[in-house]
């Protein structure tokens, strides 16, 4: 909780008090006097700072993160109404990266200095060297322009497309629950590359947790207990190794997300993304400070509510936490 | 009932017992040369040498970049122009090539300072503790919160695009890292007994925290300078990327893929995908050399 | 036919020309616990997890034979031991640290009945409750259920036990089963296995440093030092009349102090000849060469070169 009112304020700080008439950097470049003196005033920049500080946090915590200067829109719906796309941009590529991380973490560590270990590494390292932007590029080239597979970096859907009707959201899920499943699919084959893009590279630290704690779990006393006592190979793998792996390896999927709420704002200008990413990138083009306050305030937020989220699924993981108390001596 | 000794049915076993037996020498393991104990340091360091090699004297060896020449543009990669032709003309691999100069010295920058100024804040932090401690930790784990890339994104667009501004930008955003990692090798550090040695010999407090803890608890430190400077040239460059921070005409791997991505459309993928190449290769190398870079067990 | 019988047994640390254990060999006999001594270090533990099948990575089996009840259990394709739990199991030092954080005591128990006794659920969870009592735990329905950091070392200790004895192993290993518990809770976990010997008429490995437990569970003794057998006979003979200079050392309370000439003398034979020259008084050419394990005295063994010269030891 304390880390939230910290990054509040600390964002404060960055966007009011910073070198230059805070009224002229928001105009922009093109602005004229009458402009400027407008923003002055709508925005109380002429106030004194501890008061601006006062009005600052009186806004944020009723949930106003102010108005945009380029749209002159209300920041916090509009952000709201991009969250959907970048969640579901975000869960697609979590769930990617789990597919191909974890099993691959799972078998390397098993079968250790085996090729499908080297191949692993080789991947991690890949990973963690990738550039976003260039894996996107790439990939696009290859499966869009080249092989026509899928389809180009516009937007969700086709221009011209209507969206399903919005239950959650996410046009995969919405399409589905009203039964269009041509649609669906229409919305996987435009999330496909991203998703790919963002998917690979995160699957990257999340093999590297996995191997790591799964090799820690393997070579722990009690899995040589139970392999003393004659459990089986398959059993002491998941129940003993990845069961007991299974914390680092929630550590590593908040990583991954932290990761991944930077990433989407390549990832979303690159494919044309309508999410909260993009909004972000226009924002700082046109010097739109109040609508990149209310997004960092938002992806800040978001990774501190993941990260009590993680904390709780920890404590339900293992019994250590959940129940302190001896039982017998 | 069976006589033991030294026999073996396992023929073949036996043999090799023999053989490695005599002589032994107690605690010193059979040693493989460098460069097979720890090939990715070797491939790493090679690799992170071309690069330098590139950015000291390349510009030297090639084409001014900016010469441009419109009769040829989009010109796929050729002997004449190995990495090809841009919209304008230019060679692309000569200004890959000045491109290197500004983002290798670049990512080591941005790695050594945010190493130098976050191992003394974690040596303060750790080695005095109290309330300055407290706070160092609080503000870490705000700034923390937020993803890197994030945050260095909005500092550039808070203080100005321009290089020195990015470099401050970004090393703020990896400083936290030697925070902690100094920190916890302090408090460990400070309990050994040479540390009671340098205050009973008359050094003032903060004389041992600099002098003698500090350079014993740099080790993990410098692993993780290395992973920094490959990140550190990944985010410059996806921020360039935006059209944050290091802007066109400058020559900046992620300025030339931004201004190549457009062309990957219509199919001129060198443009893009040359640059980009560069800046992975560099992150991988320094992926390597921090990975390797870890002491040797026995 | 002994029971467990490993011979020549030489394991290293892979790509080292280092050996941890040198031609370690002793016999087990079926109903008796035979003792395996030393400092720390010697190399017991390691003998016991190689003769498991249970070595860590990093360091591999390079020579000798593990037979039980005369099949020999290595495959000699791979080098590998194969063994199952029902022909030889193994309870740890540290029992906390032996059993799994994330499971219950009860579930635990259980799925080595399952596995090794063929049983189906309810059955195991039935034979593990009446496990627990067996092994005179109090309130074993508490327990069934707990997890281990909810239980103190001796009770995980009986646990381990509980699990081992539902292997019902040919022969069972304890690695200084009690060196982290309690001297009060040692008597009683000293009884257990003797229970078990009793009731099963299994054999017993019994590794420990502690010369009084030695002295009060085992039938026979094999000393070892360094990675190798110094000497190896009954319980009364050994303690009685110690043939070879290490043990020697080990049961006097006085120190002796070495001729630094015969310690650089020894120094050499130590790598190529017997681990002990280093140390030992008595040490003369001979010592250079490995010394094997000689019948000195009927059932009684030492791997020294002394009583060929007529000499055994101390006087």
């Amino acid at each position: 909780m304390a880390t939230v009112i910290g990054i509040v304020i600390i964002v404060f700080f960055i966007v009011r008090v910073l070198p230059g008439d805070a009224a002229i950097v928001r105009a922009g470049p093109y602005a004229n006097e009458q402009k400027v003196a407008e923003i002055r005033q709508q925005y109380g920049l002429s106030d004194p700072i501890p008061v601006q500080f006062r009005d600052y946090i009186s806004e944020v915590f009723t949930g106003n993160l102010g108005v945009s200067i380029r749209t002159n829109g209300d920041v916090t719906d509009e952000l709201l109404q991009r969250l959907p796309a970048s969640l579901e941009l975000a869960f697609y590529a979590v769930v990617l990266a789990a597919i191909i991380g974890i099993p691959m973490g799972i078998i390397a560590a098993a079968r250790r200095d085996s090729w499908v270990d080297r191949m692993a590494r080789v991947f991690a390292v890949l990973g963690s060297s990738m550039a976003l932007f260039w894996l996107g590029l790439l990939l696009i080239y290859f499966l869009f322009f080249k092989l026509r597979w899928f389809p180009g970096p516009i937007d969700r859907l086709a221009i011209g497309t209507e969206p399903p009707d919005s239950i959650t959201g996410f046009f995969t899920i919405d399409a589905a629950l009203h039964g269009d499943f041509g649609l669906m699919v229409e919305a996987f084959r435009y999330l496909a590359l991203p998703v790919i893009t963002l998917g690979f590279v995160l699957a990257a630290p999340i093999l590297k947790m996995v191997r790591a704690s799964m090799i820690d779990a393997l070579e722990s006393e009690h899995v040589r207990t139970a392999r003393a006592i004659g459990v089986p190979y398959w059993q002491i793998l998941f129940r003993d190794g990845f069961r007991n792996a299974l914390l680092p390896v929630t550590t590593a999927i908040g990583i991954v997300f932290g990761y991944m709420l930077g990433g989407n704002v390549i990832v979303e200008f690159l494919f044309a993304w309508p999410g909260v990413g993009r909004y972000a990138y226009t924002a700082i083009q046109v010097n739109d400070l109040e609508a990149l306050q209310g997004f960092v305030i938002v992806v800040g937020i978001l990774y501190v509510g993941l990260n009590v989220v993680i904390d709780l699924v920890y404590a339900w993981i293992d019994p250590r936490i959940r129940l302190g108390k001896k039982v017998a001596a | 009932m069976s006589v033991l000794g030294p026999t073996s049915p396992d023929g073949g076993a036996q043999e090799r017992v023999e053989g490695f037996i005599a002589p032994e020498i107690p605690g010193k393991a059979y040693q493989l040369p460098l460069w097979r104990r720890k090939p990715l340091l070797i491939i790493g360091l090679v690799i992170l040498g071309i690069y330098v090699l590139l950015a000291v004297a390349g510009p030297f060896f090639v084409d001014d970049p900016r010469v441009t020449d419109p009769a040829n543009f989009y010109q796929g990669p050729s002997s004449d122009n190995w990495f090809g032709t841009d919209k304008f003309g230019r060679d692309v691999f000569a200004r890959a090539v000045h491109a290197a100069r500004l983002d290798v010295t670049i990512g080591i920058v941005i790695a050594l300072s945010s190493m130098v100024i976050g191992s003394a804040i974690g040596v303060v932090s750790g080695y005095f503790g109290g309330w300055v401690d407290e706070v160092m930790m609080r503000l870490t784990d705000v700034v923390m919160a937020f993803p890197g890339f994030v945050l260095a994104l909005v500092l550039v667009a808070a203080i100005g695009n321009s290089v020195p501004n990015v470099v401050i930008a970004v090393s703020v955003a990896y400083i936290p890292y030697f925070i902690r990692l100094t920190r916890a090798q302090v408090l460990a550090e400070r309990e050994l007994e040479y540390v009671d040695g340098a205050k009973l010999a008359g050094n003032s407090p903060l004389r041992v925290a600099f002098r003698h803890v500090l350079p014993n608890s740099m080790g993990p430190s410098f692993v993780q300078a290395a992973l920094v400077a490959g990140w550190a040239i990944l985010t410059v460059a996806g921020l360039a990327f935006l059209g944050v921070g290091i802007r066109p005409p400058t020559a900046e791997w992620g300025v030339m893929v931004a201004e190549g991505a457009p062309d990957i459309i219509t199919g001129q993928w060198w443009t893009a995908l040359f640059p980009g190449g560069m800046i992975v290769l560099a992150a991988m190398a320094f992926q390597f050399i921090g990975d390797d870079m870890g002491a040797e067990t026995l | 036919m002994s029971l467990l019988e490993v011979d020549g047994l030489t394991v290293g640390l892979e790509r080292s020309p280092h050996s941890l254990l040198r031609e370690v060999g002793f016999t087990v006999e079926p109903g008796e616990v035979m003792g395996l001594v030393g400092e720390s270090g010697s190399g017991k533990t390691m003998a016991s997890l190689a003769i498991m099948g249970l070595l860590p990575s990093g360091i591999e089996q390079r020579g000798g034979t593990v037979r039980l009840e005369g099949r020999d259990l290595m495959d000699s394709g791979t080098g590998e031991i194969h063994r199952t739990a029902n022909q030889m199991t193994m309870i740890f030092q540290d029992p906390r640290s032996a059993l799994n954080p994330t499971m219950r005591i009860g579930r635990q128990i259980a799925r080595v009945i399952e596995t090794n006794q063929n049983a189906s659920r309810e059955k195991a969870r039935a034979a593990a409750l009446a496990a627990l009592s067996h092994v005179g735990i109090p309130g074993a329905k508490r327990v069934f259920r707990a997890y281990p950091h909810q239980l103190s070392g001796g009770m995980c200790q009986r646990v381990m036990i509980a699990m081992a004895l539902a292997c019902k192993p040919r022969i069972l290993i304890a690695d200084e089963p009690t060196t982290a518990l309690d001297v009060t809770i040692q008597a009683q976990i000293f009884d257990l296995i003797n229970d078990l010997v009793q009731e099963t008429g299994c054999g017993v490995l019994f590794i420990t440093h502690d010369l009084g437990a030695i002295a009060e569970m085992c039938d026979r003794v094999t000393v070892l030092y360094g990675g190798q057998v110094m000497e190896t006979g009954s319980l009364r003979g050994v303690f009685t009349q110690p043939l070879h200079p290490y043990t020697q050392f080990l049961f006097d309370a006085v120190e002796r102090e070495v001729d630094p000439r015969v310690e650089e003398k020894g120094a050499n034979f130590a790598l190529a000849g017997c681990r002990f020259g280093h140390r030992c008084p008595y040490v003369f050419e001979a010592c250079g060469q490995f010394p094997p394990l000689r019948t000195v005295i009927e059932g009684h063994r030492s791997a020294c070169f002394l009583p060929e010269e007529g000499r055994i030891g101390a006087p």
